[in-house]
């Protein structure tokens, strides 16, 4: 990599007081499991209203394969399942009960290459995989053409996956070598810099290290992806955080998936931002609620780039935003203003420094984004639309406009490149 | 870097600032004549495009000032106001405006008004310019490049090979220092001008040779109808030259990846 690309990308400024390097550990008292975003595909409820789970234990099964499982992120006593129409489900609400014990996954087959897949997708892995193109959880019976280990994170307030891996050494490598079986192509790491993972590169030709630079959009999956290894209609490329390899190395010597995870609690509308170690699924309002500020707030699992509203902390997600939420009347300027100024058709971005810099200088900015708000699929296709999900567009969407539409003009094209090529 | 920090306005008032002092220096030389025909063309320019915006609610942008400027700067003297306003809505709504506004054209509406001035009105002469309006072509494109707004790759391009031509003999020293007024004002806008970076470093000498060329061999052209005309012919040659850069690149990565 060269000093040019290595300094490539943008610092967008977000306020927040500084992030303590605690790592507590913290189980929340209520627990959510959510159907993970799926193009196609739905969960339902395996356990009813009132029924004792496990921490691990399957709580909801995939229709279209039932191999794959959602499960529990706590021990606990299962509240409400909400439902939308269908019986698909929407969410498994869990009271924690410290006494709901831990399951424990046999291991006899995990060597096997078929073995492994449904102890992943048994033990609720499979949903912290995402492949590309067209985003979501892959197929269970999918061969990715690459893996991508995602060991750096370049998204404001995220945490340093290096911490998060820190003593886990023999268990990342061993998940590693489980990612190896499920692959024919490579699996790349993307790590900061040499110092991570030393070992690298040295044992085995599939198994290669992708350096990225510190500034965002560097550390987005797809932009890595997009450099080191093209997804394809014919080539899927699944990429996943570096501390769910650990993870998968931990429950392949022991046998039980563990479910702690890094997370940093940050933005603009706490009194005290965090470092701390929780579940997926962890209710955010009480993490949050001893140390926002008063006023009102929105809390966000995700970055402040691209995190979504939410209650609970989303299936991939380590991080979780609190921002000041503005009231209407702050918002409405002056109505000449607003005739001048908000007219119908939306406004051209132009091509500047800026904007290649929000694609990490990996394409050709502006032809990308012309060809998105024409609607010009092909050309997009050559450009690498195919590499790239809403969050890695995230950066360059904050930065050209108040209303962003680069991330919905993405989804939409992806969607219409799924539909006309599926056939 | 805030959130919206780089939207289309941001862009438009960063090319305003720098071509703040060269307007300022042309103003303080050319007195209150020139200062009427800056407000002339500002008037009608805006007019333009408040007409869209009432009839198309097409957003008006301020990138009018900059055409408004580039006009003023480099029509032809002593037009007359009904000509001038006819050039204008030409340029202006030929060039940008029924495009669908400053973002989306694919000639700069300054280029088009003046060739459809110089063309149209022969016998009117071409402005000249003093020393120091020149000179502050280097503020200009040192702002206009250092804030991203301006395509660095255009302007060092041309700047490269104008030096060539130079050295060799090619370029006098009047048609160097007009070129450089053009290159700051309309070449280098980064809606029109190329936009890989590739296509931006050949657009740059592209320029920097038709002018060479035309210098040479167009005798009895004015320094400003020379750097106008090539200033025309590369930007139209623009996405001929993206296309070639896309096609490179493209086929650089099919051979590494075997897809792109």
């Amino acid at each position: 990599m060269s000093a040019f690309t290595v300094r490539a990308g943008l610092t967008p400024r977000f306020t927040s007081p500084p992030i303590g390097t605690g790592a507590e550990e913290i189980v929340t008292e209520e627990a959510a499991v959510g159907a993970p975003d799926s193009q196609n595909d739905a969960f339902t409820s395996v356990v009813k209203e009132g029924d004792l789970v496990g921490q691990g234990a399957a709580v909801a099964r995939s229709r279209n394969s039932t191999d794959i499982c959602l499960v529990a992120p706590i021990a606990g006593r299962v509240a409400r399942v909400t439902e939308l129409p269908g019986h698909k489900l929407q969410e498994i609400l869990l009271f924690r009960e410290v006494d709901g014990g831990v399951r424990t996954h046999d291991l006899t087959e995990a060597d096997s290459e078929s073995g492994l897949r449904r102890l992943m997708q048994g033990a609720g892995l499979w949903p912290l995989l995402r492949r590309r193109p067209f985003g979501g959880m892959p197929d269970h019976a999918e061969t990715p053409a690459a893996i991508v280990v995602m060991a750096v994170d370049t998204r404001p307030f995220a945490p340093d996956p290096i911490q998060a891996l820190c003593g886990r050494e023999e268990a990342i490598s061993r998940g590693l070598a489980a990612l190896l079986t499920l692959t024919e192509g490579p699996v790349f790491v993307c790590r900061p810099d040499n110092r991570a993972f030393p070992w690298l590169g040295d044992s085995n030709d599939r198994l290669r290290a992708v350096q990225s630079g510190s500034r965002h959009p560097q550390g987005s999956a797809g932009i890595r992806i997009h450099q080191a290894f093209p997804a394809g209609l014919e080539a899927p490329v699944w990429d996943i955080h570096a501390e769910d390899v650990a993870a998968l190395g931990e429950l392949l010597s022991t046998g039980q998936m563990p479910m702690m995870r890094l997370v940093h609690i940050a933005g603009e509308a706490l009194r005290d931002a965090r470092s701390i170690r929780t579940h997926p699924g962890a209710d955010l309002r009480q993490l949050t609620q001893r140390i926002v500020a008063p006023g009102p707030h929105v809390v966000m699992s995700g970055s402040p780039l691209d995190g979504h509203r939410s209650h609970w902390l989303r299936h991939r997600d380590r991080q979780v935003t609190v921002l000041r939420r503005e009231t209407d009347a702050a918002r409405r300027p002056h109505w000449l203003l607003s005739a001048l100024t908000r007219s119908a058709s939306v406004r051209p971005a132009i091509p500047t420094a800026a904007l290649s810099q929000a694609f990490g200088a990996a394409l050709p900015a502006t032809p990308f984004i012309r060809a998105l708000g024409a609607g010009d699929d092909e050309t997009a296709m050559k450009l690498g639309i195919l590499s790239l999900l809403e969050e890695d567009v995230a950066l360059a969407d904050y930065v050209l406009s108040e209303t962003g539409q680069v991330a919905s003009q993405l989804r939409a094209m992806l969607d219409r490149i799924q539909s006309e090529y599926a056939a | 870097m805030s959130r919206g920090l780089w939207s289309r306005e941001t862009v438009a008032l960063m090319l305003i600032a720098s071509c703040l002092p060269m307007t300022l220096s042309w103003l303080w030389f050319g007195g209150l004549l020139e200062l009427a025909e800056l407000s002339l063309t500002l008037l009608a320019v805006s007019m333009w495009h408040i007409v869209f915006m009432l009839l198309r609610a097409q957003p008006p942008s301020l990138s009018a000032v900059t055409t408004a400027i580039a006009i003023a700067m480099l029509a032809p003297e002593e037009l007359g106001v009904f000509r001038m306003v006819l050039g204008i809505s030409f340029g202006v709504v030929m060039g940008e405006l029924v495009f669908g506004g400053w973002g989306r054209n694919v000639v700069n509406p300054a280029t088009v008004t003046l060739s459809f001035l110089g063309f149209g009105f022969p016998s009117f002469v071409w402005p000249i310019f003093d020393e120091p309006v020149a000179w502050a072509v280097l503020p200009a494109a040192l702002i206009g490049m250092a804030t991203g707004a301006m395509p660095a790759a255009v302007v060092l391009g041309a700047t490269i090979f104008g030096a060539i031509a130079f050295m060799w003999g090619g370029l006098s020293e009047p048609v160097i220092m007009v070129a450089g007024i053009v290159l700051v004002l309309v070449v280098a806008d980064p809606v029109t001008s190329a936009a890989t970076t590739l296509g931006r470093w050949i657009n740059g000498g592209l320029y920097a040779a038709l002018t060479t060329l035309f210098a040479v061999g167009w005798a009895g052209a004015a320094p400003v109808q020379i750097a106008v005309a090539a200033a025309l012919l590369s930007s139209l040659a623009a996405p001929l030259l993206d296309e070639t850069a896309l096609a490179i690149w493209v086929g650089r990565r099919r051979r590494r990846h075997g897809r792109s």
